[in-house]
């Protein structure tokens, strides 16, 4: 029996090979859709896993509120770390990381810039799962001195992972001794270097300060059941242990410092959490945010619905055909199960197909989709352990539901209605049909607003008047190992035809290099009118290079003495501190640590307020910042001029070689760095129009094929007409009402629905757009657009079909 | 073999009520080959669809065989028909996406036979038919007159007691439809019951006795000699 049922549907499906190639192709892209995105979700779900004891391990953050300035930081107290171990029995290790910034590694006469360097505790390899190839991981961070490398690290500077008691050199003159190579950290990890050094190397790590946060600290607990009584228990921890320090420097016990409406307060963040749900000052790399596997799962599923609905909408609309079949049939003794299980058989078959061609192109399609998602995902054998059986069962699933609404409609066809030719009145009567098409566009419509406004609010971050001039500026990052030689270079350039200006500092809006000062309003240091602001160390050129515009006041002048003590607020701090528009000569007290008294502050007067510029992503508001004249060369930007811009860059790199011979310049444009803040919107926008496209696409199939069913249902009705003197037009006008009006329910349905899922997207950003009325009407346009032209194909080859075939058909 | 009294049927649209069968009563007998006549709308197909237990009469009482089957539900009379009951259609009927061969074998299938019996059975009855040379073509590839023969034998691979035949030469010409005619007659000669649909007074003349309906009743009966 299954043998015929198999062998019925075969046939029946090759003997309509449009109907089944427009099911499997449909099914197939929907298919390689979802499995893509299943993909990448859960990449993005299997962060961290790696680690033997994932789910035991928490990061202690640190949340501090001082006056109106709030930062939540991902980082905590040099001592947190081994405190918690002695004071908490369940707190069976606890390990601290900090990263190291660039720095230089020999190689032979080389000289290679590392960005992945990290100091931790020796304690790092019990608490997170970091396999070691060589090397003792009990003692390999003990000493100071130390340093563990990974598998690729170690054959980069020694071709060999056998690098245990070898000497690596870090900024020219300091030796350090490799004892221990580990595997390479997985790419699913929410932190990624390349070395780790003993932070016994590093002196501040025996710091016993505990009103300053720096170190990434984690903690084992013996079971993750105790987190909840462990953050119970921070605010008296913190009392007996930071409680002293308070009282010296802020002259005031906790409970008074909580009383002022400030606080100072410490939090878990399991590590499973980490990558989709942090996003704290000190993260140690760029973590991903939740909603986006969200978004994704919920485009997935309904890519996928959407091809299902092709195949039951499809499969119905040829139920005509299919009746007389079902007919003979059941006059012959089938009885109605034998009936859906031979539809289902040929659903199922056809899924199947789909199935096999979906995961043939997504691992074909993979490299492609890594790209496009900015991912490395591999595809194990392991991973088919879990691949295979999830396919198996879609195949059940997908194919039982597409194939059921056609195999219980046809299956309850009465024989002697269909061998009379009494059913050709199946297209027109179906609701769940139409409904289905309504469901399908309307999904489409809502994919294609989404599109729409995520390219807008993209297009609007591009465009906007950042307050500052990001284009034609070239910004050479390594221009701090120039040493000394860094102003010459400064000055040599600013002499070159084409170079605008030129100024020195690390502190750029695109460079996310941050520095936080607190400062207070008058002699009086109270903590309640102080103010946390971004405190930047720029020259005199700053502001003319950057092409910012003043306020009120004027720019610093090296040539006026006083400016040593002068610094320039933006209007963000303007506003903060209350002077608004009187900002000039106000005075401000720059606390230099230590205790809170006046001698250990540091007076300035502003001399001018810059125009806001913005310096972190625009999901942020504008922060206040204060800038100062001082010494860093951190970086070297250079306004210069379009023209002539190749020969401009070989006499810039040619400086350059002059001064350091041995050193490779590294530059880029300031433009390219404002790109890389907004890169994960910009993969997200990418990824939608991607998945939107598939979407219409399976949608626009879909309605193809319903089209030539409409049309074939109708020929004899065209004929008539046609003898009755219609002409083209009206037929295909005739054929395409019925799926436009469908297209515009759609509309009415998911545009207002696209109205508030996508404002509530755009309350992410400080700085966002509102959504125009155009988009609505564009989406709803371009979706009318797509079903009418689909739809024309059919109707006007049933419009120009010759009458006396359809009519002398019966 | 075949007892109606009083059978009713209507036809309801939301306006109007068609009587199909008026009280009508008759009985065929086991190896009888009968003849049922009438103009278009006199309720023969209806008579036919009863009949074949494809439909279930409104009033009166159908004895099939010593059971009554009038108000017999849909899994019920389908048994009853797949074991009893062989059907041959004007149009034929025939499964396009099967060959001969799997056409004629569905029945058996539905009836549970055995593969090996199966192609036994199936080859025996398109030997008789003088359609083994076809057996594995397609419908769409035979004569009108082949396809019709490759009904009949799917109508008689189940060795029915009855078979049902709704004017099985209407759409062949005069030198297949005999050939037809032929064939239910030598099925006749061999035991099976036959009551056939026409409109043709020439095929009538193969049966044994012409029931006339006019407005569905019987109107008149000849017993052709």
């Amino acid at each position: 029996m299954i043998k015929n049922y198999i062998k019925t549907a075969f046939r029946s499906l090759y003997k309509n090979k449009g109907f089944t190639t427009i099911n499997i192709l449909g099914l197939a892209l929907g298919l390689l859709s979802c499995l893509s995105i299943v993909l990448y979700v859960v990449d993005e779900l299997s962060f961290d896993k790696y680690n033997v004891n994932h789910d035991r391990i928490f990061r202690v953050n640190e949340d501090l509120k001082l006056g109106d300035n709030k930062v939540d930081y991902a980082v905590a107290m040099p001592p947190l770390a081994k405190t918690m171990k002695a004071e908490y029995p369940y707190v069976l290790e606890a390990t601290r990381i900090k990263t190291a910034g660039t720095t230089h590694v020999k190689k032979g006469d080389l000289i290679v810039v590392e960005n992945h360097i990290a100091f931790a505790d020796a304690s790092i390899f019990s608490v997170f799962t970091l396999p070691m190839i060589s090397g003792d991981p009990k003692t390999a961070l003990k000493d100071p001195n130390t340093v563990v490398l990974t598998e690729t690290t170690a054959r980069k500077y020694f071709n060999t992972t056998e690098a245990v008691g070898k000497t690596i050199v870090f900024n020219d003159n300091q030796n350090f001794k490799v004892t221990g190579v580990i595997k390479d950290i997985p790419k699913q990890s929410h932190f990624n270097f390349d070395f780790f050094v003993s932070l016994e190397s590093f002196p501040d790590s025996r710091s016993n300060e505990w009103l300053r946060s720096d170190y990434n600290t984690y903690v084992l607990l013996k079971d993750k059941d105790y987190a909840k009584q462990l953050e119970a228990s921070f605010p008296a921890f913190l009392q007996k242990f930071s409680g002293a320090q308070m009282q010296s420097e802020l002259h005031m016990s906790y409970d008074q410092f909580e009383k002022s409406g400030s606080y100072f307060r410490m939090n878990l963040t399991p590590l499973d959490d980490i990558h989709l749900k942090s996003a704290r000052t000190g993260e140690l790399g760029p973590n991903s945010t939740v909603q986006y596997v969200y978004i994704f799962s919920a485009i997935a599923i309904f890519i996928l619905l959407i091809a299902c609905v092709n195949f039951m909408n499809l499969s119905t609309a040829r139920s005509a055909n299919r009746a007389r079949e079902v007919g003979v049939r059941k006059v012959l003794g089938s009885s109605r199960q034998h009936l859906i299980f031979q539809f289902l058989a040929e659903s199922v078959m056809v899924t199947l197909f789909a199935t096999v061609i979906a995961l043939f192109s997504a691992i074909a399609l993979l490299p492609l989709f890594n790209q496009l998602a900015g991912k490395e995902i591999v595809l194990t054998v392991q991973m088919f352990t879990w691949i295979i059986p999830v396919l198996f069962a879609i195949v059940l699933i997908v194919g039982a539901l597409a194939g059921s609404y056609p195999a219980f409609f046809l299956s309850a066809f009465q024989p002697i209605a269909v061998l009379k030719g009494k059913l050709s009145t199946g297209f027109k009567s179906s609701f769940l049909r139409n409904f289905l098409v309504v469901f399908q566009f309307g999904v489409s419509i809502l994919l294609i607003i989404g599109t729409l406004v995520i390219y807008n609010q993209l297009n609007f971050i591009q465009t906007k008047n950042l307050g500052y001039n990001r284009s034609q500026v070239l910004v050479v990052q390594n221009a701090y190992e120039l040493g000394n030689q860094a102003s010459i270079f400064k000055q040599e350039l600013t002499e070159l035809p084409g170079v605008k200006a030129t100024t020195m500092t690390g502190f750029l809006p695109t460079s996310g290099w941050k520095n936080t000062r607190i400062f207070f309003k008058d002699a009086s240091l109270n903590q309640k009118q102080s103010m946390f602001p971004q405190t930047w160390d720029v020259d005199a050129d700053w502001i003319p290079t950057l092409d910012m515009k003043m306020a009120q006041g004027r720019n610093f002048d090296k040539n006026i003495a006083t400016d040593s003590s002068a610094v320039i607020i933006n209007e963000a701090a303007a506003k903060f501190l209350g002077f608004n528009d009187k900002a000039i000569d106000k005075e401000l007290y720059q606390s230099l640590g230590g205790k809170t008294e006046l001698a250990n502050t540091k007076l300035y007067h502003v001399v001018g307020v810059v125009k806001d510029f913005h310096f972190n992503s625009l999901r942020e508001k504008i922060e206040p910042v204060v800038l100062k004249l001082g010494q860093n060369n951190g970086a070297l930007s250079i306004r210069v001029s379009a023209t002539n811009l190749p020969a401009l860059m070989s006499q810039i790199k040619a400086k350059w070689s002059s001064l350091s011979p041995s050193l490779q310049i590294n530059y880029s444009f300031m433009d390219q760095d404002f790109d890389t803040i907004y890169k994960s919107e910009q993969r997200v926008g990418e990824i939608f129009v991607v998945f939107t496209t598939l979407a219409i696409v399976i949608a626009c199939l879909g309605l193809f094929g319903l089209a030539a069913y409409a049309a074939e249902q109708r020929t004899k009705e065209i004929g008539i007409r046609k003898v009755l003197g219609a002409d083209v037009t009206s037929i295909v006008s005739m054929l395409s009402k019925d799926f436009v009006k469908l297209v515009v329910i759609a509309l009415v349905i998911s545009a207002p629905l696209a109205w508030y899922l996508m404002n509530k997207w755009l309350q992410d950003f400080a700085y966002r757009i509102q959504i125009q009325w155009w988009v609505v009407a564009a989406a709803g346009a371009g979706a009318i657009l797509i079903a009418v032209i689909t739809n024309s194909f059919q109707s006007i080859k049933a419009a120009l079909a010759n009458p006396v075939n359809s009519l002398k058909d019966q | 073999m075949i007892k109606i009294t009083n059978l009713e049927k209507f036809y309801r649209t939301e306006e109007v009520e068609t009587i199909a069968l008026n009280k009508l009563s008759m009985h065929v007998d086991t190896g009888e080959f009968v003849a049922i006549m009438g103009p278009s709308g006199c309720g023969k197909s209806t008579l036919l669809n009863i009949l074949g237990m494809l439909d279930d009469p409104d009033e009166g009482s159908y004895v099939f065989n010593d059971i009554e089957v009038a108000h017999f539900n849909e899994r019920k009379r389908a048994d009853l028909r797949k074991h009893n009951i062989g059907f041959v259609f004007q149009s034929f009927n025939l499964i396009d996406e099967l060959t001969v061969f799997e056409n004629v074998e569905l029945p058996l299938i539905y009836t549970g036979v055995s593969a090996s019996e199966r192609v036994k059975r199936v080859e025996e009855v398109l030997d008789k038919m003088q359609i083994m040379h076809r057996r594995n073509h397609y419908p769409q590839q035979l004569s009108g007159g082949q396809q019709q023969r490759v009904a009949i034998a799917r109508a008689v691979v189940n060795k029915p007691k009855l078979i049902l035949a709704d004017e099985p030469t209407g759409n062949l010409d005069s030198s297949n439809g005999n050939d037809v005619m032929e064939l239910l007659t030598d099925l006749n000669e061999q035991g099976t019951t036959i009551i056939m649909v026409t409109h043709s007074e020439h095929d009538a003349r193969y049966s044994h006795r012409i029931i006339r309906l006019l407005d569905g009743q019987t109107v008149m009966e000849n017993i052709m000699v």
